[in-house]
């Protein structure tokens, strides 16, 4: 190979035809300015494209491309003077058909043309870096027509006077509007916006102002949205018939702006029809209209939702102050379950369930439950209503709604623990009077609790119901050793644990002979199966099932409390006793025996006993006996005790009074868990800790707080630094 | 084969060539002589007549036309050029823009 000759190669400049005719350019050139002349009179057919395009590839590739391109510069602007002329003189209506009409005939021509000059948009163009050949045509046009003096406005205004009179109700010819916009947009986007855009929304802006203003003087709130909300899907479908995408959020802008951003206040406050009212009315769908069109606006929502907040706070207020509506309390949460259904409500089918405004519902509710410092009173005796009585014949899932509903309520409360309190209280009386109607439902109300509170919250709770349960046990097995007690009273103990019960320390009354025997077996009994244990009585607890012989005979059987049935066995041996007589006799504390004397006999239909004088009030000098001609219409008999269902004054200063001692071993535990933790922190960061730690049981008093730092700095928690004096440290 | 379907592109000697229109639109000068909207002549006859290139160049081209349409469906083979023919046949290739 290597010894073998090398050929060289060269490559040589290839050679064109050498023109020869200096003529040649121009000839050519009149060929195709005839073609050219020939496609805008739509008379093409006779022309051979290969012909044309030879032409026009020769002389680009003979250098005469700056005379082609120039040559088809004049021709076409001299073709597009000639249309602006026949436009222009176009009458009325006709412009714009005319109008759309030449510009059809323009972009077919103008395709045609570049077609056979293609060579030169491939080759000569990109290399002297002029304009393509379709979008010259494009500028031509537009520079010629289109920003042609008197067409430029005459086109701007036809279009307005289009839209305005689509605006008052006409029809007009949307196909044709179309074209002509799609025109504009092809002309690129500056020329759409400029001569077309800026100024529709001008007019659209001073349309809207003056229409908004006339329909604010007569319309009410609901009938101007739904005005607003027409013009606004009116625009819409304008944009999505024949103006360019990009225009919709500019023109609803404009509409926004002028039909609701600028009356917002007006609309939201306006009399006899404004928010106010609508949600008063429960007028769903002006609310959902008014939230979707506001939503649209800066700052839309937030007004609706001020308004609301402040009106649902203004009628809670009311609600929860109302002297008249606090006299029964059942009442009183029921009102407040309506009025959260009504928003619920209206949250959900108007305002799409929105979520910042099921915080200020939530927020406004916490607000004005909380200005009462009885509702967790009231909620608590509202569920022992409901589970003593309101749920017979309500169905399982019905209970767990209102139960749900309840603990909605729970949840607004910021004093948890003064709710748990009187929970507690109505759960015994519910449980020791066996007046509970359905365990599952108390149970179920349990596990809330528990799941929103924690374990600690229900534990005493859970205790109340295993305590019923072991005594079911116990007392089946008291009896089982004791076959003997088969005749005879029958006794039924709960045994309650001290601590899990809200057990007032009382005094133990004399029972009769033949009860306090039985209770002494079973003392004993269940001291032998207990050791270390220690049972008292509550006698102010329970409840006595005993039959009774009157005057002519009847019998009836008489439903009373323990302290009833004391008072009433005095009369087996006795027909007259005078007061002094009963207290020695039972030892029952003076206020209860009156008031358990009182029921006994001074309510009409119930009154068994009969006293001297005849009085509403119990005095320390009255006799008693037995009414004789006591009758009832039924067998069964039941005495209440006179008891006032909510707490009375003194009663809830107790309440309350234990309340706060209760909190005082919480909070200082919260403090010591926080200082365990951080070592050292300052006052008012420890306040803040302990209220957050406290937040889900009850509002933590500041004052009370400190009060507990310095017990705990007594008794050597806790440790001011010695420079700094709001600092505490930890001591371990 | 319909008559719609395919077109004829004639030599400078007076050579025809009928081929498929798909494949003579390979070029796109001669796709935009029969797609352009305005009816030139070679639309409405469906044929072209290229007086600059000669016939066995013409063929050569209708040849390369089916070939790359092959090659385009995922069949590639080699496209065969006689050195002899290469110049004419890239201005030829300038010319229709291929």
């Amino acid at each position: 190979m290597s010894n073998q000759k090398k050929r060289n190669f060269q490559i040589e400049a290839f050679k064109h035809r050498v023109v020869v005719d200096p003529k040649y350019a121009d000839k050519t050139w009149k060929i195709l300015e005839h073609a050219i002349h020939e496609i805008y009179n739509h008379n093409a057919s006779g022309l051979s494209f290969e012909e044309l395009y030879r032409n026009a590839y020769n002389m680009v590739l003979h250098k005469f491309g700056e005379k082609l391109y120039m040559g088809l510069v004049n021709t076409m602007t001299s073709h597009l003077k000639e249309i602006s002329k026949t436009i222009e003189a176009a009458q009325g209506g006709f412009f714009l058909e005319e109008l759309n009409r030449k510009w059809n005939d323009h972009n077919k021509a103008l395709q045609m043309i570049r077609d056979i000059l293609m060579y030169m948009d491939r080759t000569y163009i990109p290399s002297t870096q002029k304009t393509p050949v379709h979008e010259l045509g494009l500028n031509l046009w537009r520079d010629n027509i289109v920003h042609f003096n008197k067409i430029q406005t005459r086109l701007l205004n036809t279009l307005l006077e289009l839209i305005h009179r689509e605006r008052t109700g006409e029809v007009i010819n949307r196909g044709l509007m179309r074209n002509i916009i799609k025109m504009l947009m092809d002309l690129g986007p500056s020329v759409y916006q400029e001569d077309f855009e800026k100024p529709f929304l001008e007019v659209s802006a001073e349309f809207y102002k003056g229409e908004s203003q006339k329909f604010i003087e007569c319309c009410d709130c609901g009938d101007y949205l739904k005005k607003a909300e027409r013009r606004l899907n009116e625009e819409l479908e304008r944009v999505t018939h024949y103006l360019d995408v990009k225009s919709e959020a500019k023109i609803t802008n404009v509409v926004e702006k002028e039909m609701i951003a600028n009356h917002m206040l007006r609309l939201v406050h306006m009399e006899n029809s404004g928010l106010v009212n609508m949600l008063l009315d429960d007028k769903y769908e002006d609310l959902g209209r008014m939230y979707n069109l506001f939503r649209r606006v800066p700052d839309g929502l937030p007004t609706i939702r001020e308004v609301m907040t402040s009106h649902i706070r203004e009628t809670g207020k009311q609600l929860v102050t109302d002297p008249e509506k606090l006299k029964d309390p059942v009442e009183f949460v029921q009102r407040l379950l309506d009025e959260k259904d009504k928003y619920d409500r209206i949250i959900s089918s108007s305002f799409t369930n929105d979520k910042t405004f099921q915080n200020a519902l939530n927020s406004s509710f916490e607000y004005f439950i909380n200005l009462n410092p009885r509702s967790p009173e009231f909620i608590s005796l509202f569920v022992d209503e409901k589970l003593r009585k309101g749920l017979k014949g309500v169905s399982e899932e019905d209970v767990e709604t209102i139960l749900d509903k309840v603990m909605m309520l729970f949840r607004y409360l910021q004093e948890k623990d003064v709710f748990e309190k009187y929970y507690k209280q109505h759960l015994a009386k519910r449980l020791l009077s066996g007046k509970t109607v359905s365990d599952d439902a108390e149970r179920s109300l349990i596990v809330k609790l528990k799941t929103e509170c924690g374990y600690q919250f229900t534990s005493k709770l859970e205790g109340m119901f295993t305590d019923m349960k072991t005594s079911q046990d116990t007392v089946q097995g008291f009896y089982a050793s004791h076959p003997e007690l088969g005749s005879g009273p029958t006794l039924t103990v709960q045994v309650l644990t001290t601590g899990s019960w809200p057990t007032q320390p009382s005094i133990t009354c004399n029972l009769p002979a033949e009860m306090s025997a039985l209770c002494e077996k079973f003392r004993s009994y269940y001291l032998g199966t207990h050791t270390g244990r220690r049972l008292s009585w509550q006698t102010n607890m329970g409840t006595a099932d005993i039959k009774a012989l009157f005057g002519k005979g009847q019998k009836h059987e008489l439903n009373v409390s323990t302290y009833q049935m004391c008072v009433l066995m005095l009369f087996n041996n006795a027909d007259r006793l005078n007061y002094k007589e009963i207290e020695q006799a039972t030892e029952i504390p003076a206020s209860d025996l009156k008031r358990c004397l009182q029921s006994l006999a001074c309510v009409k239909g119930k009154n068994v006993l009969r006293k001297e004088p005849m009085s509403k009030d119990i005095g320390e000098d009255d006799a008693f006996f037995v009414n004789d001609k006591f009758t009832s219409k039924f067998y069964k008999v039941k005495i209440g005790t006179v008891v006032a269902q909510k707490e009375s004054e003194p009663e809830k200063q107790e309440t309350r009074q234990r309340v706060e001692e209760d909190r005082k071993p919480q909070i200082e535990a919260a403090i010591v868990r926080i200082m365990k933790s951080r070592k050292t922190l300052d006052h008012n960061n420890i306040i803040a800790e302990v209220t957050k730690q406290l937040q889900s049981r009850f509002l933590a008093n500041p004052t009370e707080i400190k009060k507990r730092i310095e017990s705990l700095i007594e008794r050597d928690f806790l440790e001011r630094d010695m420079t700094d004096r709001k600092l505490y440290r930890y001591l371990a | 084969m319909r008559k719609e379907d395919t077109v004829k592109l004639i030599s400078a000697e007076g050579f025809e060539f009928v081929i498929h229109k798909d494949a003579a639109m390979v070029s796109q000068t001669i796709r935009n002589m029969l797609t352009s909207p305005g009816s030139f002549a070679e639309t409405e006859h469906g044929e072209v007549t290229f007086p600059e290139i000669s016939t066995t160049i013409l063929e050569k081209i209708c040849k390369y036309f089916y070939w790359n349409l092959q090659f385009a469906s995922g069949k590639e083979t080699e496209f065969h050029i006689e050195p002899e023919l290469t110049l004419e046949l890239m201005m030829a290739a300038n010319y229709l823009h291929t």
